[in-house]
């Protein structure tokens, strides 16, 4: 076997793994249950939730993902080094972790002066939001700081040379050339936050018609034994995922420049 | 006008020390010297990367360590020449104006100058990518020159060119300079082009300044051992003066005697230095050409080492010397391992170093 036919075979084995699970969903499939669960308002209220939770942690972490992976991509600073490894930490704990940790520190006199007085993140819609960007902070950071690294530093000092002030060469500078990294590391967060499940069911429940994601909706209908409704669901999100993440690949084809 | 004043600068373990500068408003002053020599951290000290451990730098008077980058005035074209690969090349040469909100009535006139002056006309709408070598190259320069910089830094611009297309932007750097009566400093590891391009000559090694002076002072006469071996100096021979007079010194080098001109400041244990384009060959039955050439030797041919353009011709003259000359040269003196010449060297191209050692 060459090292050609080895690595193709080994491309095919992940697709036919995923490609497989999507199939199986056709053993539980039934028209009336896709229909009936696409139309009720139960599930209209939880994809336009997801969508517009996923869309706002998604900005949110990029808001700042992108001064902060700037930072550890170009100075040197106090803390540095901590503020690199603990990237991972959301990573490494897992989402349930996470949201347990949320949820405890609300429970906290600080948290709790925060939820009386600010917003109130326990069981609502900012709390989901709080839990899909927590969750998502991490990895949009080291995507980031990857594509920051890979714009030269030179060309920044360049810029400055020519007048520009340090905003105005970051602006019209390092952000164009890290612009894939940017779509990138958007699409992904967003990805991650639409499919974020354990976080958001520690810090918001499953309340339906309020904090009941597409995620949760899953978990909520497959906990009633209603098989062809989670299949629906787990369609559905299929199917918005993978728009989602081919419509991304249509545009970072075009963001390709010389 | 650049004044770099007793400068030290510490990048990594690695220390510039105390350098001094001066390049007058309209000259081209050349920093030469081998890669790891410190140039570019004193590029980037002038650039205001590096902070000053000790020293100033001051622009047309004024000390710019509390001044950022872009208010330097500075025309920097680095090595990579750094054009924004986004950026169309119109975009790229009006990126200066754009970032000070210059208005276009402003700089489009100085701008469609430079364009005609350096014939990239056609190239506006290109991106960098797209360019030849030698076309981005003068994009570059023409970017950097359009923000009226007080002073222009060149990183070894040409570096990554061929050796025809590198002499003919020399050319254009040159015609620019003297049109535009440009400040620059040019920061080069190449004789050729700090020879070519500049007025006056700093040479660095090891962080250090070890000779700085007139191109032809430098180039000539290298104050020291290590700046001759750096400049390539073909003929470099440990001698002993046996004989000081009216101006004059002999030298024992080998078993040979060179006149040479009185060095100031040299003790009686010297270092022969002599280029090899000052070695002329004549036949040794030829009548002399030159009469008043203090020193005619003769000489065996060791061997004769291709090279372009010149053929290096090494000699046994009682010490190794070493003669630049041209192919018919060589070929109409028959020049080969075992033949007798006479080498001819004027006594002021006899340089002397003190030997340390």
């Amino acid at each position: 076997m060459t090292l050609r036919r080895v690595t193709i075979a080994a491309a095919l084995a992940v697709l036919a793994l995923y490609g497989g699970l999507v199939l199986s969903l056709a053993w539980f499939f039934s028209g009336s249950a896709l229909r009936g669960t696409l139309l009720s308002e139960r599930t209209l209220f939880s994809v336009r939730l997801s969508l517009m939770t996923a869309t706002l942690a998604a900005s949110l972490a990029l808001a700042l993902a992108i001064p902060a992976a700037y930072a550890l991509s170009r100075y040197r600073f106090p803390g540095r080094e901590l503020a690199d490894t603990v990237l991972e930490f959301p990573i490494i704990v897992s989402p349930a972790a996470l949201g347990a940790m949320l949820l405890i520190f609300f429970n906290n006199p600080l948290g709790e002066w925060i939820q009386e007085n600010a917003v109130r993140f326990v069981f609502s819609f900012a709390g989901i939001v709080l839990a899909q960007f927590v969750t998502v902070l991490g990895v949009a950071v080291r995507l980031l700081k990857a594509s920051f690294d890979e714009v030269p530093v030179e060309l920044e000092t360049v810029a400055r040379a020519l007048g520009a002030k340090p905003r105005y060469a970051f602006a019209t500078v390092t952000l164009p050339l890290a612009r894939r990294g940017l779509i990138a590391a958007f699409i992904l967060a967003w990805a991650k936050a639409l499919g974020e499940f354990g976080a958001t069911i520690m810090v918001a429940g499953t309340m339906a018609m309020r904090t009941e994601t597409l995620p949760i909706a899953i978990y909520l209908r497959l906990a009633s034994a209603d098989i062809e409704g989670t299949v629906a669901m787990i369609l559905l999100l299929v199917a918005i995922g993978l728009t989602a993440l081919y419509a991304t690949r249509k545009m970072l084809g075009k963001a390709v420049h010389a | 006008m650049l004044e770099v004043e007793s400068l030290t600068v510490a990048a990594g373990t690695f220390r510039l020390r105390d350098v001094n500068l001066r390049v007058p408003a309209g000259e081209c002053h050349a920093v030469l010297g081998p890669s790891g020599s410190g140039k570019s951290t004193l590029l980037h000290a002038i650039l205001g990367l590096l902070r000053c451990e000790r020293g100033r730098v001051r622009i047309d008077g004024a000390d710019v360590a509390s001044v950022p980058i872009e208010r330097r005035g500075l025309g920097y074209v680095p090595q990579q020449l750094g054009l924004f690969p986004h950026l169309s090349v119109r975009d790229n040469l009006a990126y200066s104006a754009r970032a000070r909100g210059l208005p276009r009535a402003g700089f489009q006139p100085l701008l469609d100058e430079l364009i005609a002056a350096t014939g990239i006309g056609q190239l506006l709408e290109r991106r960098p990518a797209t360019l030849s070598g030698g076309e981005r190259q003068r994009v570059g320069l023409v970017r950097a020159l359009a923000s009226r910089p007080r002073l222009v830094l060149l990183d070894e611009p040409f570096m990554a060119l061929n050796a025809s297309l590198r002499r003919e932007l020399w050319w254009l750097v040159r015609e620019l300079q003297r049109n535009w009566r440009l400040t620059v400093l040019l920061v080069t590891h190449d004789l050729a082009e700090a020879y070519f391009l500049a007025d006056c000559v700093t040479v660095l090694l090891d962080g250090r300044v070890v000779q700085q002076g007139d191109k032809a002072e430098v180039y000539g006469r290298p104050a020291a051992a290590e700046v001759a071996r750096f400049l390539g100096v073909e003929t470099l021979q440990p001698g002993r003066i046996v004989e000081r007079r009216e101006g004059l010194v002999v030298v024992e080098a080998g078993s040979a005697r060179l006149t040479a001109l009185a060095p100031d400041g040299v003790s009686d244990l010297v270092l022969v230095s002599i280029r090899g384009e000052d070695v002329m060959l004549e036949r040794e039955s030829d009548p002399p050409r030159i009469a008043s050439a203090r020193n005619r030797l003769p000489a065996r041919v060791v061997s004769v080492q291709p090279g372009s353009p010149l053929l290096c011709v090494e000699l046994d003259a009682g010490f190794p010397l070493f003669a630049l000359v041209t192919r018919p040269a060589c070929e109409e003196l028959a020049l080969q391992p075992g033949t007798s010449v006479t080498a001819v060297v004027k006594a002021p191209a006899v340089h002397l170093l003190n030997r340390t050692k």
